[in-house]
């Protein structure tokens, strides 16, 4: 599985602002990239700029079988756009009928007769949505029309899908259930596609890898292992939630281990660094163990044991999110049976440890 | 006040007893402006799909002509018309000058611009997503604004009355290079408002309020059907509908 597409030096303005740099990012054949990123980062320009509906103010795209953006002419660029296909946020239905809206890109691409009608009521049973075929388009419930739009982009056989955000118009639980279908319907067609959301979690279950997306750069692309437990950023981090963000100064550095300090605690980690640097530390709130008594956390190999209290407790479904004060705040999950087993209470002293290897350095610059 | 009712009278008993001057005025009116609208559509829907798009220097010129041209006063239309179509004018070989296709073509001049113009705005005015949506599924230019003039067909039903309204009801410029003639007794160059303008000037009321009256119906026929295209989805049932369409896609 080769590249099918890179991108080399973008840049997009609107009106004289650079509202999208990006140096270089590729996408594999047959994955599921996911563009994350907050709003107006420049997901969705990103997205127009490969479906070739808007011009970059420089930088270029290779495509598959050799298009290349900057040597595109008329008719390559058609022959390209014929190659891809788009889902927007909101559906944008044609005010026709169902079938109608799903023949479009077929009947663009002078696909006529029984091959058609054969297409169409495959893309039509790929979603499950063969029963609305006779349907006006503007009649639909939100989630049918997105389903609709869906087939309609699927219909054409492209090379590559581009998603923009297609399920934030719809309500909660619709959504879920959309997801869900639409991840396995891509997993099973291998379809290559690059799916824009600013929801991270939608991310995690569609995606084979994340690109993060802040204020127009790529901060970071990785699986969604890699991003969400090393953010390669402050910005990162913050965009996918991640608590426990500490600012610490460097102290001695012995055998792959150094001290640092977090306001007046001194911390183990992993790794070596300059003495007096200061680092961005992350320290994952379910890799925090918590004790009742210092003795019971004698087994432990956890460089970190730190006494502390409870501020405060709040229940996340099967997960405790206790929040610390060790001298620092520190947030730690501890699963509902062990959180009462604990007799967890606010005010409550314990001990809490992890491993120096738990603590992730995020780069300060970038 | 009675000259007025005797007149109205008579002229309506013209109108029911399928007067055949009246009548014939009437055909060759409604033909004369149909051809003519038919072809000012052909000629400013790709007009207006072209300027609303393209990127050329001296496109925001001719924009600002097309807009012009939607105020044309017909008398300088007429004009222009007759300097080229008279025998040393540019087009003078053509010896259309006092015949119906210099009428046609008069007419013509007047409802490409007003056609070409709504269509201008109504395609800038479209959903860009619409057309990005069109782009991206593929459509060739010419495709993508045939969707999006689908799209808008209330607009586009709009600018074709608008044009077809617009040439019935001149008369300065049919005046001048039809000149309101008739031939072996059938409407040559005559239009139901030269007409109207002549039955005037020679003292023949009854005629010309039968002429006026037919008029003005095809008038109030023509802006019936534009408003009734225009509050189509307007009304307080289609809007309540409508808030229940968004309430059902809400939940899904």
């Amino acid at each position: 599985m080769g590249e099918i597409l890179s991108i080399e030096g973008l840049r997009c303005e609107h009106g004289g602002d650079i509202v999208l740099e990006v140096s270089s990012l590729g996408v594999e054949e047959g994955e599921v990239l996911a563009v994350i990123g907050p709003n107006g980062s420049g997901k969705s320009t990103l997205l127009r700029v490969i479906d070739l509906l808007e011009r970059p103010a420089r930088g270029d795209i290779n495509y598959w079988d050799g298009f290349r953006l900057s040597k595109l002419g008329r008719r390559g660029r058609l022959e390209l756009a014929r190659q891809m296909a788009m889902v927007f946020q909101e559906p944008t239905l044609f005010r026709r009928s169902v079938w109608a809206n799903v023949a479009y890109g077929l009947r663009a691409r002078g696909i006529r007769g029984g091959e058609r009608e054969r297409r169409v009521r495959e893309a039509l049973g790929l979603l499950g949505i063969e029963g609305l075929a006779r349907r006006y388009a503007p009649s639909l419930s939100g989630g049918e029309a997105q389903k609709v739009a869906l087939a309609r982009a699927l219909a054409v056989r492209p090379r590559l899908l581009l998603l923009d955000e297609p399920f934030a118009s719809l309500d909660h639980p619709t959504r879920q259930v959309m997801r869900g279908e639409i991840a396995g319907l891509l997993r099973r067609l291998g379809t290559t596609c690059i799916y824009v959301t600013h929801d991270h979690l939608e991310a995690l279950e569609m995606a084979d890898r994340l690109a993060v997306l802040i204020g127009g750069g790529v901060h970071q692309v990785g699986t969604p292992v890699e991003v969400f437990s090393r953010p390669a950023s402050r910005e990162v981090a913050d965009f996918v939630g991640a608590e426990n963000l500490l600012e610490a100064v460097v102290g001695r550095s012995i055998k792959g281990v150094a001290e640092v300090k977090v306001g007046g605690v001194v911390l183990e980690i992993a790794g070596e660094h300059p003495e007096g640097s200061r680092l961005l530390l992350m320290i994952h709130p379910e890799e925090v163990t918590l004790f009742r008594e210092k003795a019971a956390a004698a087994g432990s190999s956890a460089r970190n044991l730190l006494p502390g209290s409870v501020e405060d407790i709040t229940l996340m479904g099967a997960l405790y999110r206790v929040r610390l004060d060790c001298g620092f705040p520190l947030t730690s999950y501890v699963t509902r049976g062990s959180g009462e087993a604990m007799e967890l209470h606010k005010g409550l002293r314990l001990f809490c440890s992890f491993k120096a290897s738990a603590v992730h350095v995020i780069p300060r610059t970038r | 006040m009675g000259e007025i009712w005797e007149g109205f009278k008579q002229a309506v008993s013209l109108i029911v007893h399928l007067d055949p001057y009246v009548m014939r005025v009437t055909i060759f009116t409604l033909y004369v402006c149909g051809l003519a609208t038919v072809i000012g559509m052909f000629i400013g829907i790709p007009l207006g799909s072209w300027l609303a798009f393209a990127r050329f220097p001296g496109r925001r010129a001719l924009i600002v002509l097309v807009n012009a041209g939607m105020a044309l006063p017909p008398v300088v239309v007429g004009l222009f018309v007759y300097i080229f179509l008279r025998r040393n004018g540019p087009l003078g070989f053509l010896r259309w000058l006092y015949t119906p296709k210099a009428v046609i073509l008069a007419e013509v001049v007047l409802a490409t611009p007003l056609i070409a113009g709504i269509v201008l705005s109504a395609l800038q005015d479209a959903d860009p997503r619409l057309r990005w949506q069109a782009l991206s599924l593929g459509a060739s230019r010419p495709r993508m604004y045939a969707t999006l003039l689908a799209e808008n067909r209330a607009t586009l039903l709009a600018a074709v009355i608008a044009g077809f309204g617009g040439v019935i009801s001149e008369v300065g410029a049919a005046m001048m290079v039809g000149g309101n003639l008739m031939l072996s007794g059938r409407p040559y160059t005559r239009t139901l408002t030269t007409a109207t303008v002549q039955a005037t000037g020679q003292g023949e009321p009854v005629t010309a309020i039968a002429l006026g009256i037919i008029l003005l119906s095809i008038t109030l026929i023509l802006i019936a059907a534009m408003t009734a295209v225009q509050q189509k989805g307007r009304s307080p049932g289609g809007f309540m509908a409508a808030v229940y369409r968004k309430s059902r896609s809400a939940r899904g």
